[in-house]
Formats: structure tokens, C-alpha cells, sequence
């Protein structure tokens, strides 16, 4: 006991002693989960660390913490001290926060650890739909206004993405737009009936797929994905789609703003070498996902960009709660 | 025999069994202390058994699960706070037993009649699984929003005393859970622009608060007398009393895994709706509800532990999670290189029935676990006031903070604590309050989803209600039951029955 109180004070006096990043790390790191536990986040960050961690050479102690579609997290973390202790396990939607009316802050306010993967979305249906890929959707929506039911998870989620995508290429389409907690409830809604078409990311849908319990309808990026050969890529279908692809959510590690810079790359690298380890490459490939493990300058760009395209798709759907511009949000391409 | 095989494998290696035990063991204090939950416990034990093997993490998991579910009725019936969300219906005749020294009795009824609720789920789960699932399936947002009102119109049922004071304190629990961003368009509900309500109130908070510190309080009045001493010579309940309430228990059970089974509902509501169905079909208890009756600890503790194998049900069949726990498990089942979905039990047919065999062994545990060890526990409520009441505050502490790891929840648990007391001070019953918090969002939620699948047309969505047979049968037993409650019943059932009298 005596022994690890000395070691708690001495542990607690290095903290002290400006945290030398070369001593990095001297205690346990907390990393934050902005979702909740069993998740798609929460899944990939419980996979991904353990490997992380053996690199580093350090523990990081995982935690859920849920609330206003993931803002309570991004904020604890955001003004805790940037030492390199807690990181945020996030995904995308925080950078929708802000033209969204959800917060005022967002990864503008964290340094990228790292940007370890991405999903690719795709449109499933209801097995008993009356159209069996994209295009006959489409035409079947323009033919009964108001009458197909879309699953949605709430405005910013990957559905109302899609949506707002599939409206600025084909037109508005008058579709019933239903709430749901997530995709995964979604999808179990999808399966009962209570919602025809689904936009959800491959990796949650391949199992259903696979069973026959929803059909897909078409994968939305510009080419046809090895994981579900014979399902066409949406830009087979309307070529116009091409200017808003490829796109998908992702999955990332951040630490507050002001963290040390060699704290920050001895995570990266950490990261990085987490996302190339074997289980975790064939873990995340049999999901659909598609590994990055990007970071600094690299990963400030793709949150950029994503940032840019997303806000601007958004508001020219009417979508938002304020404008892009608002927040120094340059629009693509300008 | 390929079923054989993968279903005695956690007999056949004595490293599972003994991981299940622990487990089991384990989730018993796991689930006793309010605050700290198994979905909790079950999401720490996925990193920490990352790099085991599959069978292993799994059988420490379902442990942990069948175990703390089964624990949070400890707390409930020595102090009157329920260790877990699931365990509430069980503090309102269970408590009253403790009070009158039955402490080491109602444990015992509620071990066996777990364990038995434990055999009806998992039964269910191994025979009759694609079967459940498929309808459950059918349970449309309509279906759910008239299962909320079911559980509404339990205010009746768990209202001791005045029935007005019950709809009161079961409409504050509705507001109660109402607050904080609205999960289906994320506006703003009830927050006044404070940053701290944005979140909603965390329900576990409330529940502590309302139960753990208002009860403490309340001690406070008497803390002078001596505590009442348990009688612990009977803990094993007789055969005969076995007997007597297996009827109840079956019916229950049954509640347990269909409500268990739906994904969106799980062993919280199925425990209150089976203690409202003890109270409708009991027609002599021994006592009064609320004053102890045995049927009123039977019928919940049957449903929450048959919750257990129904929540496995949509899991095993379709990969989607039957509740919190089931969800998590999902999760485990992925990082360990498996394909949770509806394909699993066809590409991995031995991992469903490994999975039974946990948790029948998980079940036998809790009942040996569970009757032994009696003794020390009922010693908790012989001890001195002075010490109990500050312990009861101690945990309801750790417990409150444990949930979030927020320190704005412990306050919110005070406040509800000291609020709680004058509720109970006034004799507004608490059960409602909660009731209300729990359904305030399937109610909600499902009543928004119903009407916007409809087009918000009224006429569409009763047109739907009655196209589809499940929810006439929903709308009917709503009615029913809330007609049964009125003065208008009482009225009609004096004239059936005296058709000639005038």
C-alpha cells in the first residue's frame, strides 16, 4: 500500500512538473466515447486501443459518455487540460454541430490524433418494397408522392446526408422522413416494415444483406465495392452524383487544442500502428470499412473538406439552422 | 449431435465454468448497488477481455448479466432501494416483508423465482427463438406507443393510497424525462437555456435520489428504535409455497421474455407489468399488495430474469439487441471476429447454443449463489440506524456519479432525494414518478413516429391501428383497462349483474 501511495505522489508530482513528453505517458490517458457503449464508435475505439496502447506503452481507459448526439463528450473533453490525458473518440457528426444549432464547438477546437476509417453508405430496403434498385425507387417516389418511408437518426445523421444528396441531384422527392435513436433501430424498423428505404452505412447493413433481410438498392460512391459485388454503384444510376462523391462517415481520435506537439505525434504514431495491425485490418475490412489511420496536416485537411462539402450539401437543402458562412465555412471549390 | 456438443462445452471445461461462476457472483453485487449497472459492468469487461478467446469473455459476461439482474432486488428489499432500474416493482412488497422481519424469506422467494423466470427465458430462447423474433419484429411504432400507454395506466396499480396523487406523480415522471434535447429533432425541451438541463436528466439519478436518499431521510425520523430483527431460520421456500405461486410465475415469465425479446423494451417495464398483472389476477393474496404480498415479489422477479433469455432472442436471430446489455454483447461478438446478424446462427450455429449453456449454468449459479450468504446480507438491516442511514448516502453517491461519471448527476440525485422526501412526506406515491420516466420516451417517441409515418393524419393512424391485428388487440386492452379503472365500470358490472333488479 505504502508503496503505491509513493508512487501515486511521485506519479502525480511528474504531472506537476509541466509533463515532459518525453515521459509521456506517466499515467493512466482517458479517452472519451462520444457514443454509447456497443455502437459502431464504440466498437472500432474498443478495437483499435488495446493495439494502440501496446504501442504507446500506456493505458488508456475507455469511457462512454452520451448525451446531445455526442456534444456533452466533445465539450468535457474539449475543456479538459490539453495535456495528452484525455482524448475524444468521436466520429463525424461533430463537424455538423455548428450549422446545426447543436453547439458552438467542434474539431476546429482538437488536434487529429488520428482519422483511423471510413464508412461507405449505401441504400437498403424493406425485402417487400415494390422496386428492386435505385433508379425504379426513384421513379416510384415521383409516381406516389408521400407514401414511401424513409429511416432517418435525427438531423446531421448519415441518413438526412443522403437524403439531402439524393434531393439536391434528383429533385425534391416527397418522402415521409421517420426519426429513429439509430441506424441500428432503423434498420430492425426497416426489417418489421414500419420504414421502406434505409440510407445507412454498408458495415451495420452487409449482415442483413447477406441473410436476404433487406435488399440493397445501390452503394453511394463512384465505383462498386468488393464487399457486395453486383450491387451498382449510385453514380451508375445518375452520373450527377459524382460531384458529392466519394463521401461516408468516419471514425477519429482528437485531443484538445494545445497539446503538446510531440504528445500529439507519439499517439499518432501509436494510432497508426494500431489501425495497420492485422486482427484490427481484417476486423474492420469484414465490416466494410475503409482503413485510414491518417493524421496531422493530412487529417486537418480531410476534416476540411468533409466540413465544407457536408455544411454547404446541407444548406442548399435547407437542412440547417444557420448558414456555413456564419462560421468561416468557405463553400467547395471556392 | 451438434447441439449437444457446443451446449455442455462450458460444463466440459472447468476455466468457463469457473468464469461464469465469477461472473454470476460477481453481477449478484454488481446489481445490488444502485448506480452501478450491469450494461456498466459488461462494457468494462469488453476491453478487458479483448485479447481472450470468445468463449471465455462471453461466459464472464452472461455471468455478470444473469447475476445483476437478479441483484438488484437485494437492495430493493433490505433498504427500499432498488439496485437497478428492474428491481423497483420488487421494493414495493418486498420492503414491507423486510419490515416485518421476513427479510431472509423474501429473498429466498425472489431467488427461486428468478432462477425459474431464468429457465421460462432461456426455454424460450433455445425452442421457440426465430419464432419470437418474427413478432416481435411486427411491433410497429403505433404497437409501441400502445404499450407505453399499457404501462401508463399501471399508475393505478402501484398508487398506495390516493389514486389522484398517483396520476399527478406519474405525469411529473413524464415531464421528468421529457427534459433536455428531443432525441427525434434535437430542439430544445424544458432547458431555459441552462447548459445543464441540456443533457435531460439522467433517470438513474432520479431513481436513486427518489428511493436511496429520500429513504434515508426518512430513517431519520426513527432513529432512535432499535432495528427489527430477521427471522433467517426459513430461507429456502417450501415446496408447496413453489407450488402455490407457479401458476403466477409462469404467466409472468412469459410477460418477461416477450417484453424482453422487443427491442426497445426490456426487463424494467416487463417487471412492472408483470407486478400489475399479480394484481389483477391474485384474487385473495395472503396480504394486501403493498403490505408484503408474496405474489407482488413473484411476479417481477420471475419477469426480469425471463427478460434475460428473451433479450437474447433478436440478438441470436437477427443480430439486433433486445436491450442495453444484449447490445454491448453485439459489440463483444465483432471485436472477437464474429458476425453478429441474422446469418450468425447459420454460419455459427454452435456459438447460440454455447450461449444457452452459459446461461443455464449462469441461472444454476445464481440460485446457489443467491441462497447462500443470506445470512450476512440481512445483517445490513440489523444495523444500528446511525450507521445504515449515512451508508445508504454513501452509496447513493457513489452509485449517482458512477452512472455518467458526472458530478452534476450526484445533485440532480439530492435534489430528487430531498424532493422525494417531501413527496412521500405528503404521500404522493414514488413508483409512479418513475414509471412515468422510464415510458416517457417510448411514449413519446413512438407516438411522433407513428403520426409522422402516417402523414400527422388521425384518420390514417386509427385506419392502421385497426388493419393490423396486433395493435386491435393493444387498442382493446388499452381501453379495457382504462375503462376497468373508471367509476363507469363499477356502474356497468352492478347492472350485468343484477339484469332484472329493478
Amino acid at each position: 500500500m505504502k508503496h503505491v501511495i509513493l508512487s501515486a505522489v511521485s506519479v502525480l508530482a511528474i504531472g506537476l512538473g509541466a509533463a515532459q513528453a518525453e515521459d509521456y505517458p506517466t499515467k493512466e490517458i482517458q479517452g472519451i466515447i462520444q457514443w454509447g457503449a456497443g455502437g459502431s464508435t464504440d466498437t472500432v475505439m474498443r478495437s483499435v486501443t488495446p493495439h494502440a496502447e501496446e504501442a504507446l506503452g500506456g493505458t488508456i481507459v475507455m469511457q462512454n459518455m452520451t448525451g446531445a448526439v455526442g456534444a456533452i463528450a466533445l465539450n468535457h473533453v474539449a475543456s479538459s487540460d490539453p495535456d495528452g490525458y484525455t482524448l475524444l473518440m468521436g466520429a463525424e457528426n461533430p463537424l455538423l454541430y455548428k450549422v446545426m444549432g447543436l453547439g458552438d464547438k467542434d474539431y476546429n477546437d482538437f488536434v487529429p490524433v488520428s482519422i483511423l476509417a471510413r464508412g461507405t453508405p449505401l441504400v437498403v430496403a424493406n425485402v417487400d418494397a415494390p422496386f428492386d434498385d435505385y433508379a425504379e425507387m426513384v421513379a416510384y417516389v415521383k409516381a406516389n408522392p408521400g407514401e414511401v418511408r424513409f429511416g432517418a437518426t435525427g438531423p446531421g445523421g448519415l441518413p438526412s446526408v443522403i437524403t439531402a444528396m439524393i434531393n439536391t441531384v434528383e429533385g425534391e422527392l416527397d418522402v415521409i422522413a421517420v426519426p429513429y435513436d439509430g441506424d441500428g433501430p432503423a434498420l430492425t424498423a426497416l426489417q418489421g416494415g414500419a420504414v421502406d428505404v434505409m440510407p445507412a452505412v454498408l458495415g451495420i447493413a452487409i449482415e442483413g444483406i447477406r441473410a436476404g433481410t433487406m435488399k440493397p438498392l445501390a452503394v453511394f460512391d463512384v465505383a462498386e465495392t468488393d464487399k457486395l459485388p453486383g450491387v451498382p454503384p449510385v453514380t451508375a444510376f445518375n452520373p450527377a452524383f459524382e460531384t458529392y462523391l466519394p463521401w461516408g462517415p468516419f471514425f477519429g481520435v482528437f485531443a484538445p487544442k494545445g497539446t503538446p506537439d510531440e504528445v500529439v505525434a507519439k499517439l499518432s504514431d501509436a494510432y497508426a500502428q494500431g489501425v495497420a495491425n492485422p486482427e484490427f485490418v481484417e476486423l474492420m475490412e469484414n465490416r466494410g470499412f475503409e482503413l485510414m489511420g491518417i493524421s496531422g496536416q493530412e487529417a486537418t485537411d480531410f476534416l476540411t473538406k468533409w466540413q465544407q462539402g457536408t455544411t454547404w450539401l446541407l444548406q442548399d437543402g435547407g437542412h440547417t439552422k444557420a448558414s456555413p458562412e456564419e462560421f468561416g465555412i468557405a463553400r467547395p471549390g471556392e | 449431435m451438434e447441439v449437444l456438443t457446443p451446449l455442455l462445452t462450458v460444463f466440459a471445461e472447468p476455466q468457463l465454468l469457473a468464469l461464469v461462476a465469477l461472473g454470476t457472483f460477481a453481477g449478484i453485487y454488481v446489481g445490488a448497488i444502485p448506480g452501478l449497472s450491469v450494461t456498466m459492468a459488461v462494457s468494462i469487461l469488453i476491453s478487458f477481455t479483448f485479447t481472450w478467446d470468445v468463449y471465455p469473455a462471453i461466459s464472464l459476461m452472461i455471468g455478470i448479466y444473469m447475476g445483476g439482474v437478479y441483484g438488484g432486488a437485494r437492495t430493493a428489499i433490505l433498504l427500499n432501494i432498488p439496485g437497478a432500474p428492474s428491481a423497483i416493482a420488487t421494493a414495493l412488497d418486498g420492503y414491507p416483508m423486510a419490515r416485518r422481519g421476513e427479510a431472509g424469506t423474501a429473498i429466498g422467494v425472489t431467488t427461486v423465482m428468478s432462477c425459474i423466470g431464468g429457465f421460462v427465458g432461456i426455454g424460450v430462447l433455445a425452442l421457440a427463438a426465430p419464432l419470437v423474433s418474427d413478432f416481435a419484429l411486427r411491433f410497429q411504432p403505433r404497437d409501441y406507443m400502445l404499450l407505453a400507454l399499457l404501462g401508463i395506466l399501471l399508475v393505478g396499480s402501484l398508487s398506495t393510497g390516493s389514486l389522484v396523487k398517483g396520476i399527478f406523480a406519474g405525469a411529473l415522471g413524464i415531464a421528468i424525462g421529457a427534459v433536455g434535447r428531443d432525441p427525434l429533432t434535437f430542439t430544445e425541451r424544458f432547458t431555459f437555456d441552462l447548459q445543464i438541463l441540456e443533457g435531460g436528466i439522467s433517470f438513474i439519478a432520479v431513481m436513486i435520489g427518489m428511493f436511496g436518499v429520500s429513504e434515508a431521510l426518512l430513517q431519520l425520523h426513527h432513529v432512535d428504535k432499535p432495528a427489527i430483527r430477521q427471522k433467517i431460520d426459513r430461507i429456502v421456500p417450501s415446496l408447496a409455497t413453489v407450488r402455490k405461486h407457479l401458476p403466477l410465475s409462469l404467466q409472468t415469465s412469459t410477460i418477461g421474455v416477450v417484453i424482453g425479446a422487443l427491442p426497445g423494451t426490456g426487463g424494467d417495464i416487463a417487471a412492472l407489468m408483470a407486478y400489475d398483472h399479480a394484481k389483477r389476477v391474485t384474487k385473495h393474496p395472503e396480504r394486501p399488495f403493498g403490505d408484503g404480498a408474496m405474489e407482488g415479489l413473484v411476479a417481477p422477479e420471475t419477469a426480469n430474469n425471463a427478460a434475460v433469455g428473451g433479450a437474447f432472442i433478436p440478438m441470436m436471430t437477427l443480430g439486433i439487441p433486445g436491450d442495453a446489455v444484449t447490445a454491448i454483447m453485439i459489440g463483444a461478438l465483432f471485436i472477437h471476429g464474429l458476425n453478429p446478424g441474422p446469418m450468425l446462427m447459420i454460419d455459427r450455429p454452435e456459438m447460440f447454443w454455447f450461449i444457452v449453456g452459459a446461461l443455464l449454468t449462469a441461472n444454476v449459479f445464481m440460485l446457489i449463489f443467491g441462497l447462500t450468504g443470506i445470512k450476512l446480507f440481512t445483517r445490513i438491516v440489523e444495523m444500528p440506524r446511525s450507521v445504515l442511514i449515512p451508508l445508504i448516502l454513501l452509496l447513493s453517491i457513489v452509485g449517482a456519479y458512477a452512472v455518467n461519471n458526472s458530478i452534476a448527476d450526484v445533485y440532480w440525485m439530492l435534489g430528487f432525494g430531498v424532493f422525494g422526501y417531501f413527496l412521500r412526506h405528503y404521500g404522493y406515491p414514488l413508483g409512479p414518478v418513475i414509471l412515468g420516466v422510464i415510458l416517457s420516451r417510448l411514449l413519446d417517441d413512438n407516438w411522433r413516429r407513428a403520426i409522422i409515418s402516417e402523414r400527422e393524419d388521425l384518420g390514417r393512424f386509427f385506419a392502421g391501428i385497426f388493419s393490423s391485428p396486433l395493435s386491435t388487440v393493444l387498442f382493446i386492452g388499452v381501453v379495457l383497462i382504462f375503462v376497468s379503472q373508471t367509476p363507469l365500470w363499477r356502474r356497468l358490472k352492478a347492472r350485468v349483474l343484477r339484469p332484472s333488479g329493478t
